[in-house]
């Protein structure tokens, strides 16, 4: 299927050169015949007038094994050809690759069947597309003005096929060695000459990136170790080929060869090996889980085990490598840049199987050399950083001296001490930064070996060796310990205070004189730029979000004054912009956290100095100095020092986290409302924060005023209601005397024959429901049941009218005259 | 730590049917209703409790983008299981099924366990495709199904828990080779003599005093 894809390619290619004369014996179809060197568009820069005759001959001499390779029909021929082509492939490399680069193709793919031929075709593209010059070849020199070698130039063209690549691949399933071999080969130069393409190629290749790890399994121990190379190439900076890496156990089988080889002082092969390892884990936070997951975080702790004779059988450079090597893997797990969540449990893991202890042997160890020395303390400041429980395992680590000393002094030892060499002061200072980083407790605690009422004072404490580090004198000395003693006060603001309460006897007999006051003179008196931006970090440190220390600063007498001068002057000193962007900071914070305690130096008072002495814009400008220093993103990007020179070490990454965060509150603090602008200035000049916040209150402005609104809405409403109720109030009242109008009236009616209870009543209730509203329910029904009475009256007084008639019939009937009472009888009824 | 046997799964389907939300769900028994498409793959792990033996889950969870189909082919032949999910709200992923069984079936080897998951259970009301296709279908090719929710948790430990249930029972009939790591077994080290790690206190402290 490929086989016809490629050729009709490279029909259409160059469809001009077809070869017809041979018959297709083995039902081959015709072969075509190579290319001319012209044709073939290889660069003119290969060609060289002066050699032109050899050249030509040996041109004729490759074109014609090429075209027998192309055209022969018998296998034979075709192979002795191709044996031919690679005995001149690395003398006539530049005919063999520009000619035979798709007969050889043609060959692996068509001709894969016999082993023999294919293992010439690649061994002759190996050595065309090798990345090394052959001491035998023709005319090395032919290709130097060109920017890429002859092998990379060649590659480019073998790869513009990608099934060329296929083809290669699958010849790494051959399991003879002639074939597999050369392949592994082939492939190597190749990712060493265009290692992303390639890479991109073999990780869409079906099962590319399995066939490579299959060869880790080759008992063969050249095809193992070539593999580890190629895949130290292949795993470098691709997060997919990493992860199938991974996947296919590589971390299993790759410890497995370290075991074999005998872990730290197993040779390069181990070497290579961790390197894979490293490069797996790099940036790759799937692959760190899984790492972390499949326990082989355990499997690195013997490449840190010593030996006790260690001192006596010395340090091999291939054993420093490898040591070197694992640790660039332990730090891979707990980088300050890692997911927090991952860092934490490798942390936790890198302790818990005694990695860490294991370090902190080394850290220890007599005769270790500088350059493992100085990457394990690297490792354990990562593996510590942020982590309390380590944190407070490294406290407790001692160092075998008599008397027994704690670890962390005797870095510190060497980090005050001239002599050590740079990169291992910088490490100490990193490892004692993390050390301190998130650890309040040991902030605390190197602060309380500072202070008089401590019983610790002492020679030997942590504290101690940084102040006498920061008076020392020495540049570096005074730089590193002012770093390290900003570290104690990140975040933590007791301690701020804490230190103020420290005082030094500077000499014999003189009154101590407060740490900062001596910060102060020292600023003054040191003509040297890296201890004075040392010292300037730490007060910046020291003094924000402390006003008590602001205040401490202010009062001593010469301190506002060389600041001022600082920022203003103009004295062309080396690193002269920074030093007076720091001094502006300094009097910012000074200006921002100052709660006006100290009468010459208000907050008003310092803006007002600024103004006058440096103006207003010139500070801003020199303010703006500091981010914009070369050095300042560095140190921002991250918590490690990366110096390379004494000169590098200027500004620590805390004190650029500390600037950032406080630049814009310092610049607000130090521009003073103008006159005339009694809102300080229009809504444009906001800073973005300014501008939310105004939004903010904006919002919260509109939304009272709805409620506002609202509660206006209510009133009115309650108001309306309390007036209907008012009403109802007055309406009931009528019904009431309207009531007891009815009710004198009804007693009045119904005095006659009535019983005297309910003459009572009725007497009770003309006198009882003057304002009482409900008791005029109470009447009401009272009432309903003198009607129902009096109806009952009625009723009976009816009865006993009708019987009155009857007797008035009777009487009549018996002759008896009746007449007077009638009348009143109907008058009586009328009136009801 | 330590566990009997290490299987490894993959998720597989197309994407936008909850494949990641699933292993986040099995291995943080949270949901997240917004995520991001997958890159590549991404590894997840837990342990389970099989016939009262540790076994440890690694799971590689694939992106469903065809344009990850060529990467993610790379993950087939080392699993011991596979998840195949479709979304019950959208037919066509239940359509694709057949396309992602002949990818898993040619480039696996003939072991693998797959289960089949309708995901996305929870909403009923917007079914398009109904459990007894799922049924039919899986039951035609040999699957194990189940339907889930990631978002409500519903069968999702029993579909991670079900499929290690039936490779471990491959396991005991000796269907899979279990020294080939090629098959996505692991035996555990539960027993190893040369178990490297040692107490975070330092009782080994003898040993390594001397170089302290």
């Amino acid at each position: 299927m490929s086989t016809s894809r490629r050729r009709s390619a490279s029909e259409a290619a160059r469809p001009s050169t077809r070869c017809s004369t041979s018959p297709t014996t083995r039902g081959r179809a015709p072969h075509q015949c190579g290319p001319t060197l012209r044709s073939s568009g290889v660069p003119a820069v290969f060609q060289r007038p002066g050699d032109a005759l050899r050249c030509h001959h040996a041109a004729t001499q490759v074109e014609r094994l090429v075209e027998r390779v192309q055209c022969s029909t018998l296998l034979e021929d075709r192979r002795d050809a191709c044996r031919a082509l690679k005995a001149l492939s690395k003398q006539n490399r530049v005919e063999v690759g520009a000619q035979g680069m798709d007969a050889l193709c043609q060959v692996l793919d068509l001709d894969r069947a016999d082993s023999e031929i294919v293992a010439y075709a690649l061994d002759a593209l190996c050595n065309v597309m090798s990345p090394d010059t052959f001491d035998e070849e023709e005319h090395p020199t032919a290709y130097q003005g060109s920017k890429s070698s002859l092998g990379e130039q060649f590659t480019e063209i073998f790869m513009k096929q990608p099934d060329n690549i296929g083809l290669v691949l699958g010849f790494l399933e051959e399991y003879e060695f002639q074939v597999r071999w050369p392949a592994l080969k082939l492939l190597t130069s190749l990712i060493h000459n265009r290692p992303r393409d390639l890479q991109e190629i073999i990780l869409v290749s079906p099962m590319g990136v399995s066939k490579l790890m299959d060869l880790l399994g080759d008992n063969r121990e050249v095809i193992r170790n070539d593999a580890l190379i190629l895949l130290t190439h292949l795993t470098k900076g691709n997060a997919n080929i990493q992860k199938i890496v991974a996947f296919e156990n590589a971390f299993d089988r790759l410890f497995d060869v370290i075991a074999d080889e005998g872990y730290a002082d197993g040779g390069i092969v181990a070497e290579d090996c961790l390197v894979i390892v490293h490069n797996l884990l790099k940036n790759n936070t799937s692959n760190q889980n899984f790492f972390k997951e499949g326990s082989y975080i355990q499997r690195l702790s013997p490449m840190f085990a010593l030996p006790s004779n260690t001192e006596e059988i010395g340090w091999s450079s291939q054993k420093v490598t490898n040591i070197l090597s694992s640790l660039q893997v332990v730090r891979m797990l707990v980088m300050p840049g890692n997911p927090a969540q991952v860092t934490s449990s490798c942390q936790r893991t890198i302790r818990n199987s005694g990695i860490l202890e294991a370090l902190c042997g080394i850290l220890m160890a007599s005769g270790v050399p500088v350059e493992v020395l100085t990457e394990t303390i690297n490792a354990v400041a990562e593996v510590i950083r942020g982590n309390p429980s380590n944190q407070e395992y490294f406290l407790t680590v001692m160092a075998p001296c008599k008397p027994p000393r704690p670890a962390l002094v005797v870095l510190l030892l060497s980090m005050v001490n001239e002599k050590q060499p740079l990169e291992l002061r910088c490490s100490v200072l990193y490892c004692f930064q993390c050390y301190l980083y998130k650890n309040e407790v040991g902030q605390a605690q190197l602060v309380q070996t500072l202070l008089p009422s401590s019983a610790e004072v002492g020679t030997g404490t942590t504290g101690h060796l940084l102040v006498s580090g920061l008076l020392s004198g020495h540049m570096l000395s005074t730089w590193l310990s002012a770093v390290a003693l900003s570290h104690a006060l990140v975040e933590n603001p007791a301690q701020k205070e804490q230190l103020l309460r420290v005082a030094l006897a500077t000499a014999p007999g003189a009154n101590p004189v407060s740490l900062l006051h001596q910060c102060c003179t020292m600023l003054e008196q040191s003509n040297k730029v890296q201890s004075k931006v040392g010292i300037l970090m730490l007060l910046a440190m020291w003094l924000s979000h402390c006003p008590l220390a602001v205040r401490e600063l202010l009062s001593t007498p010469s301190s506002i004054p060389y600041l001022t001068a600082q920022v203003g002057a103009s004295e062309h000193q080396e690193h002269e912009e920074l030093l007076q962007g720091l001094c502006a900071f300094l009097i910012g914070i000074c200006v921002t956290f100052n709660d006006d305690s100290v009468p010459s130096y208000t907050r008003e008072n310092l803006c007002q100095l600024i103004s006058k002495r440096v103006g207003q814009d010139m500070f801003l400008d020199k303010l703006g100095e500091v981010s914009k220093h070369e050095l300042y993103s560095k140190a921002h990007k991250h918590p490690q020092l990366q110096a390379s020179s004494q000169e590098q070490l200027l500004l620590d990454h805390e004190f650029c986290k500390l600037f950032k965060a406080l630049e814009g509150m310092v610049i607000k603090a130090v521009t003073p409302k103008e006159a005339g602008m009694h809102n300080g200035g229009t809504e444009l000049t906001l800073t973005a924060t300014e501008s939310s916040l105004l939004l903010q209150y904006k919002e919260l402005i509109r939304s009272q005023d709805y409620q506002l609104q609202e509660m206006h809405q209510k009133l009115q409403q309650y108001e309306s209601e309390r007036q209907a109720y008012q009403a109802h109030v007055e309406e009931l009242n009528a019904t009431i005397s309207q009531l007891r109008d009815q009710t004198r009236l009804l007693s009045a009616a119904a005095n006659t024959g009535v019983t005297n209870s309910l003459s009572s009543d009725i007497e009770h209730l003309s006198i009882a429901p003057q304002e009482d509203t409900i008791r005029s329910a109470e009447v009401e029904t009272e009432l309903d049941r003198l009607r129902k009475d009096q109806e009952d009256l009625l009723v009976l007084l009816a009865d006993q009218d009708a019987k009155l008639n009857t007797y008035k019939d009777r009487l009549r009937q018996y002759g008896e005259k009746v007449e007077s009472d009638e009348e009143t009888d109907i008058q009586n009824g009328g009136e009801c | 730590m330590s566990y009997a046997y290490l299987f490894k799964y993959i998720i597989i389907g197309d994407t936008g049917v909850g494949k990641s939300c699933l292993l986040l769900q099995f291995t943080d028994k949270r949901f997240q209703p917004v995520h991001d498409l997958t890159i590549g793959v991404e590894f997840g792990a837990r342990m389970i409790t099989i016939d009262g033996k540790q076994i440890k889950l690694q799971i590689w969870d694939t992106a469903g983008q065809e344009a990850f189909r060529s990467i993610t082919r790379s993950y087939y032949r080392g699993a011991a299981g596979a998840l195949l999910v479709y979304d019950i709200t959208r037919r066509e992923t239940f359509n694709h099924l057949t396309t992602w069984l002949e990818d898993a079936r040619q480039h696996s080897n003939s072991n693998m366990v797959i289960m089949l998951i309708g995901n996305k259970s929870d909403l009923e009301s917007r079914r398009e495709v109904k459990k007894e296709e799922g049924e039919a279908f899986a039951h035609e090719h040999g699957l194990i199904f189940m339907e889930t929710s990631a978002k409500t948790a519903a069968n999702v430990e029993e579909a991670f828990i079900n499929t290690a249930k039936e490779i471990y029972e491959k396991i005991q009939e000796g269907v899979f080779d279990i020294n080939n790591e090629a098959n996505g077994i692991k035996v555990g080290p539960q027993h190893s003599p040369t178990n490297p790690s040692l107490s975070p206190n330092g009782q080994d402290r003898g040993q390594g005093g001397g170089c302290c």
